[in-house]
């Protein structure tokens, strides 16, 4: 096991307004390794995101820096924050210039860097993020995927170890997703740790080393991906949708490996062409049919019913 | 406000040092406050034309659009000056009254054309260095940017929550409108106190300690632009005087 770069150690959180967004979380991330934190919409993976980089502090609980109790004074949070990026979901909330080129520019100037060497950073993060073009633009003239990725490029410039992302691939197109996984992937092999906050199971699937699934401000279950993502009943308990190359996987039978991307499934198809593979285990449930049907399935069963009962055994 | 601003952005001169543009928008608004108005007027409005439109590629409906609200105003108050009243004769059309009003026209308009040339050619990310040069402290460019960037930011927020509004026949009628209205404020105003927190988190994400440094743009003064913006100011300094003097002869 790698080493754990950042924890969070039992962590309360509470909202003004009495919104108990964290509830005893607890997390590890490993150095090198990429993580997925997984779960449905209001989980508390934004807040969880604002406390390891320091912005929130925990009610109860600890976040851990190289198994260290991390410190909230000044100076620390300024080495914290160089040393973990996180990118917001929204990007107008990060992108404050009036130039693009301008606003990549800010991280690396409060890092201390001298003029050449920000400029030398900036460039590089817009070539990493194919955005050369528009660098001399104004912000308020760049669609949605576009400012995502400047606001990508603006934390990337500032080289950090541990690069969070909340909902990367939320509102860009297939191709900026494609470009955007390459992008991390570079990171990755120069020695970069990363974590994406996502509600995309097939996106968590095809490309974490770890998922951390998610409910109601805890982590159900931490652990390596395809065994994780193929607990169903975990997954239910925490209203999640399992990946669908792993639902064709298990619908094929009993996989040693289930196919890792689309590419793997289609090799796999091709070569039991010749010997069709039997349907071992039953199919899931059909989709529901009628209007009321669908309405209690997903709509009702969303708002109150508390996760992880299905863990506990309750039901 | 905001066409303006994507003309400043994206014309072919917003590379160029801004106090060479300065320099130019200066020089020829001091001409035509100063030199006889009748034949400035035209020769200016042929610089700015040739500047704005030729050399910077705006289109020409930008320059006119940016000239006319202006010169309407200035419109309004023609009839005062083309008019006398005295108690003898009533209202009057007096002559010397129209040859004022032409002046001041002539003399509005070659003012506000070089004023637009500026505006049109010039991004606001040119403007703090100068800003800055000329003794405006940092703290005060610096919010007048994050002012910028953030009516933006609102503005497309207003827009969107209004068509969204819309879309739910929240404008039909004068009294629902106004509703709609007033909810919409309220809303645009919380939105924008939570926006700012959020703003401050994403800051602080990147080390934000109080101070928005980033990279101002260089700009080079080149020699071979300013001595062409020099002799069109004398150009245009020669040309009206000369006009001028034909003038008078012509009139006498
Ligand atoms: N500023 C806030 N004030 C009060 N409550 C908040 C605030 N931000 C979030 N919450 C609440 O905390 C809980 C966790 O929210 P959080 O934003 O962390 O969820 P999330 O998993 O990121 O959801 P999503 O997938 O929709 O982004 C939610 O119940 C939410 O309503
Ligand atoms: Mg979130």
């Amino acid at each position: 096991m790698s080493p754990v770069i950042l924890a969070a150690r039992d962590i309360d959180y509470v909202y003004p307004g009495n919104v108990q967004a964290l509830q005893g979380l607890s997390l590890d991330i490993e150095q090198g390794r990429k993580l997925a934190v997984l779960g449905p919409n209001g989980s508390g993976k934004t807040t969880l995101l604002l406390h390891l980089n320091g912005t929130l502090k925990p009610r109860r609980g600890e976040i851990l820096l190289d198994g260290r109790p991390a410190a909230y004074d000044r100076r620390s949070l300024n080495i914290w924050r160089s040393r973990v990026g996180l990118v917001l979901q929204e990007p107008d909330d990060q992108l404050f210039s009036a130039s693009v080129y301008q606003d990549i520019s800010f991280g690396p100037l409060n890092q201390g860097l001298s003029a050449a060497e920000a400029r030398e950073r900036v460039r590089l993060a817009l070539a990493a993020l194919h955005i050369k073009p528009l660098a001399e633009r104004a912000t308020h003239m760049l669609s949605f995927g576009q400012k995502k990725r400047v606001a990508i490029a603006g934390i990337l410039a500032m080289r950090p170890e541990v690069l969070i992302l909340d909902e990367p691939t939320a509102g860009l197109d297939a191709q900026g997703v494609a470009q955007l996984l390459t992008v991390l992937e570079e990171q990755r092999r120069a020695g970069a740790t990363l974590v994406f906050a996502t509600h995309d199971m097939d996106l968590a699937y095809t490309w974490a080393d770890v998922v951390a699934v998610f409910c109601d401000g805890r982590v159900l279950r931490q652990g390596e991906t395809v065994a994780v993502l193929s607990d169903r009943e975990l997954l239910q308990a925490a209203r999640l949708k399992m990946p669908w190359l792993l639902e064709v996987a298990q619908a094929l039978g009993e996989l040693e490996q289930p196919p890792r991307s689309q590419e793997a499934l289609l090799e796999l198809l091709r070569q039991s062409h010749s010997s069709p593979v039997t349907v071992q285990t039953p199919l899931p449930d059909p989709p529901p049919q009628g209007g009321r049907e669908l309405l209690q399935n997903s709509y009702l069963a969303y708002s109150p019913s508390p996760c992880g009962r299905g863990l506990e055994g309750g039901g | 406000m905001h066409l303006t601003d994507q003309h400043a952005w994206t014309n072919r001169w917003r590379r160029y040092h801004p106090a060479e543009k300065l320099l130019l928008a200066g020089g020829l608004l001091l001409l035509s406050i100063t030199l006889p108005p009748l034949t400035t007027a035209p020769v200016v409005l042929l610089v700015v034309w040739l500047a704005t439109v030729i050399g910077a590629g705006i289109p020409a409906a930008a320059l006119a659009r940016f000239i006319a609200v202006p010169s309407a105003f200035l419109l309004t108050s023609v009839p005062f000056l083309v008019l006398s009243v005295s108690s003898s004769q009533g209202i009057a059309f007096s002559p010397s009254g129209l040859e004022t009003a032409l002046r001041v026209v002539a003399r509005s308009l070659a003012a506000i054309s070089s004023m637009a040339f500026l505006t049109l050619t010039t991004p606001v990310i040119a403007w703090t260095p100068l800003l800055r040069r000329l003794g405006v402290p940092q703290a005060i460019v610096e919010i007048m940017l994050l002012i910028y960037r953030l009516i933006f930011v609102f503005a497309e927020q207003a827009v969107t929550a209004s068509q969204a509004q819309a879309a739910r026949l929240g404008y039909d009628g004068i009294r629902r409108s106004l509703h709609s209205l007033g909810l919409l404020v309220a809303s645009l105003l919380e939105r924008s106190l939570a926006r700012m927190r959020r703003l401050e988190i994403g800051l602080a994400a990147r080390n934000f300690d109080g101070e928005l440094r980033v990279l101002q743009p260089t700009y080079a003064l080149s020699l071979w632009r300013l001595a062409l913006i020099g002799s069109t100011l004398l150009a245009v300094a020669a040309v009206s005087l000369l006009g001028n003097q034909l003038l008078a002869k012509a009139m006498t």
